[in-house]
């Protein structure tokens, strides 16, 4: 039997979960052993391999057009589809802004900010995505397995990874178990 | 007792416990965040539902009380499945983002619910419903997008300290905490105790101090008590490397059951004088850093020829912020070996010399347990004004009228308690022996006395009262029949009775309660609230004189983290030579011959004797720093170089004079 396929990507969130999964050291060994690792945001392949791979796993919330369609993306192609970190959980910091309309967002990012001149305009070229409301992943596309942590610890990755890339469902609690 | 089954386990109870409280005693864990054991039960959060056989659906277990064999189920397959569905409800109504709040990862009971649960997201979309946050207070920020409306915080500030200044306003998904009629925080009623910020279960009311200082696992904790007044509430101080983040009440403390006043909780984190870490020894005029040694020799030196000289040697105050252990060196260093007839505490006396005075006379206490608060029915303040001190008191008097305690304020001034008294009696300045003749001659007259009254003509009495005080006969009646009629009368006093030059009204005070019945053999209804933390303990060690420099060559004042009087600096200020032993600069260190820099309160150990006679132990939660000394190293030294040797037997120092009230050691 060949090696399960696995590919990330990351959206709306700070990289850090990448980072932290990145902390697992040496382990990533064992996963490379375990998996075949093919797209992620720090592997050449930049998408999933339009053939699909076994476990998708996304970072970062939903914040624009471009965030549905990498989430949309890794949905059709992945069997087990993981929400990394609580930006993909649950929103996570950048779902701060939900408590604010789009204009005013747009408004203090490229106008108000103290060091914008007075030249400052809101990009709206048609080729730019859009921005949304910040959405956890489960709000775009159905999600399979959910890791909350801000970011998830490694110990807690790589035990998502161990269990996913032998077949079975990580069950986190306990020590496993953090939202913070 | 009721007997009854949870989780197959047959426990027995009594009657009106509720299925929660049994649980916990059978040593099951049940879920809850509304639910708190100094509030009354709310049954707001759902998170509590236990199955009960024959009941068609959960009900809450903290208002569900037990009866007799009920069979009780609290984690069954179809339960677990509601609590989450209830924690999923919870947070997806507001803003409970965990990365953005103080209290993940672990001090958050919301989180801590769902973690338990072994929830790893809430499957419901989240409602946008945003609220402004109140950040107008001075010591603690509202968020209601943080508020799960377990109502903990209302109840704290109705049930517990009377204040009644947060409510809930708006319904369903707009309800929200408000004070007042949506007054912001900064300017409604709101009295600044906290104990509202220290039951909320979520991040909804931080304080501002301590927010994002470190988690509970991250803080040092350690039990003490305040010492911002003699009611010795019980507290946890909270501290991080050194330093001090946070102030809680402790739930398990025997005066305040965890309720604490502004004065104890905020406070504290607000010290902005000046830390003293050197000793300085005025040259050529000027204060001058100097070692220890050059400045302990500069005082024994001076103060060496004072020994033995009664009248024109060294005069000597203390702080009653000071433990007894501090004050009885004290005590031994200038009453005993200086022979000094000048040696007193920086109150003088005021809050509790004439008591003491007074239970030397009747050869026993007389004075009565805070306690007796929490049963009273009617409580009569005199002379004291319970929110500009003694606070906690004052939360005792003001929680307990929705249940039916009658108020009376005898005050000349205004009062805060005013607005919640059934009579406030404003008489012309200085009536006060007036009045409580009045009040007996009332009692008497109206046939409600319970001791043999003193021979007086009520009725003259009553008739000249209006042209003396400027009172009504009528509103005197009304009061003496209040007292009179009263189950458990209380008489809280304080100062405006203490601080007089003779005790004609405090013997007043004593006949009206003896009058009233609140004096009799075993139970004592007459509390004075004294001042600072251990005024009591300084009026056994017989630290309670007024203050006169007299022909004194020297003055040492024992000073502490006190803050001196503008008044006794004004004193001090002709003192031939000054040492100052203090932990803050002052103007009165600005003045000293010599400052010798000392641990404050946080810093030190030591036994404190509240306000009804409870001798309690402070814990020290923080280092002096380097240069500070502790009182009792700095006494001990000076009495070693001055070859004399001094008493630490504070205990035996407590008892040495009848107490106004009986000390409890426990």
């Amino acid at each position: 039997m060949s090696k399960p396929k696995i590919s990330s990507d990351w959206m709306a969130g700070c990289a850090g979960c990448h980072m932290s999964l990145l902390d697992i050291d040496e382990r990533i060994v064992t996963i490379a052993e375990l998996a075949d690792i093919r797209a992620t945001p720090i592997t050449d392949l930049k998408e999933p391999d339009a053939g699909g791979v076994d476990v998708g796993i996304l970072e970062g919330g939903i914040n624009n057009t471009a965030n549905e369609e990498v989430a949309l993306r890794m949905r059709s192609r992945c069997k087990i589809l993981v929400a990394l970190g609580d930006c993909a959980v649950f929103g996570g910091v950048p779902a701060m802004r939900n408590f604010f309309t789009l204009e005013e967002s747009l408004r203090r990012a490229y106008i108000e900010t103290e060091s914008t001149d007075a030249e400052g305009k809101i990009p709206n070229d048609p080729e730019l995505c859009r921005p949304t409301k910040v959405r956890g992943l489960q709000e775009v596309v159905p999600v399979d397995v959910f890791v909350p942590g801000c970011p998830p610890d490694a110990d807690v990755i790589f035990y998502v990874l161990s269990e996913l890339t032998q077949g079975r469902i990580p069950e986190l609690k306990d020590n496993l178990l953090h939202w913070d | 007792m009721i007997s009854l089954t949870i989780d197959g386990k047959t426990i027995e109870v009594t009657p009106g416990t509720t299925i929660l409280r049994a649980a916990e005693m059978a040593g099951i864990h049940i879920p809850t965040l509304c639910d708190h054991d100094e509030l009354t039960p709310y049954g707001g959060c759902r998170l509590c539902i236990v199955e009960i056989q024959g009941f068609r659906i959960p009900v809450t277990s903290c208002t569900m009380p037990v009866s007799q064999g009920m069979v009780v189920q609290t984690n069954t397959a179809n339960l677990r499945a509601s609590r989450e569905q209830i924690l999923s409800l919870l947070f997806s109504e507001r803003n409970h983002f965990c990365p953005f709040c103080q209290l993940t990862g672990g001090d958050c009971e919301l989180q801590n619910a769902a973690l338990n649960e072994g929830m790893t997201h809430w499957p419901m979309f989240t409602s946008w419903n945003t609220f402004s946050v109140d950040t107008s207070h001075p010591f603690f920020v509202l968020d209601n997008n943080r508020c799960i409306l377990c109502r903990r915080c209302v109840r704290a500030c109705g049930e517990l300290v009377g204040n009644f200044t947060l409510g809930v306003a708006e319904r369903g998904i707009h309800s929200m905490l408000v004070a007042d009629s949506d007054q912001p925080l900064g300017e409604s009623s709101c009295i600044s105790c906290g104990n509202c910020v220290q039951v909320c279960p979520t991040g909804a009311l931080i304080d501002r101090q301590s927010a994002y200082r470190g988690l509970e696992k991250d803080l040092e904790i350690t039990p003490s008590i305040c010492i911002g007044c003699s009611v010795g509430c019980g507290v946890k101080l909270f501290t991080r490397d050194n330093q001090l983040v946070r102030i809680e009440g402790d739930w398990n403390a025997p005066v305040n059951c965890g309720i604490l006043c502004k004065t104890g909780r905020f406070k504290p984190l607000e010290e902005s004088r000046d830390r003293l870490t050197t000793p300085m020894l005025r040259l050529d005029g000027e204060l001058q850093p100097t070692s220890w040694d050059e400045a302990l020799w500069a005082i024994v030196d001076h103060l060496r020829p004072l020994i033995g000289r009664k009248e024109d040697g060294v005069a000597a105050l203390a702080s009653t912020r000071l433990p007894v252990e501090s004050l009885t060196l004290f005590k031994s260093l200038f009453a005993d070996r200086f022979q000094s007839s000048m040696v007193t505490s920086v109150e003088e006396g005021r809050p509790t010399g004439l008591l003491a005075a007074m239970a030397t006379e009747l050869r026993q206490p007389f004075e009565g347990r805070l306690d007796s608060l929490h049963t009273a029915d009617c409580v009569v303040a005199i002379g004291v004004n319970l929110v500009e001190g003694h606070e906690v008191a004052g939360f005792f008097v003001k929680r307990a009228i929705p249940r039916g305690l009658k108020l009376v304020v005898i005050d000349p001034q205004p009062n805060d308690l005013d607005p919640l008294a059934a009579y406030t009696i404003k008489a012309v300045r200085g009536s006060d022996v007036d009045i409580l003749l009045a009040l007996q001659a009332a009692v008497v007259d109206e046939d409600l006395a319970k001791a043999s009254p003193p021979a007086f003509d009520a009725e003259k009495i009553l008739a000249s009262l209006p042209g003396k005080t400027g009172l009504q006969v009528r509103t005197i009646r009304e009061v003496a029949r209040l007292l009179g009629t009263a189950r458990q009368p209380v008489i809280l006093f304080g100062k405006g009775i203490t601080a007089r030059s003779d005790n004609e009204t405090l013997r007043m005070l004593i006949k009206l309660a003896r009058l009233i019945g609140a004096l009799d053999e075993d139970h004592s209804g007459l509390i004075s609230v004294k001042g600072e933390a251990n005024s009591l303990a300084a009026a056994q060690l017989g630290l309670d004189q007024p203050f006169q420099l007299n022909g004194n060559k020297a003055v040492f004042v024992a000073l502490g983290d006190d803050y001196p009087s503008q008044r006794l600096i004004e004193r001090l200020e002709k003192a031939p030579f000054l040492v100052v032993q203090a932990s803050y600069a002052s103007p009165l260190t600005e003045i000293a011959n010599v400052v010798l820099p000392v641990e404050m309160w946080a810093e030190q150990d030591g036994h404190y004797l509240n306000l009804d006679g409870r001798l309690q132990l402070a814990h020290h939660a923080l280092r002096a720093p380097s240069g500070a000394w502790a009182h009792r190293t700095i006494f001990t030294a000076l009495a070693d170089r001055l070859s004399l040797s001094i008493s630490s037997n504070w205990k035996e120092e407590l008892y040495k004079r009848v107490p106004s009230v009986a000390i409890n050691e426990n």
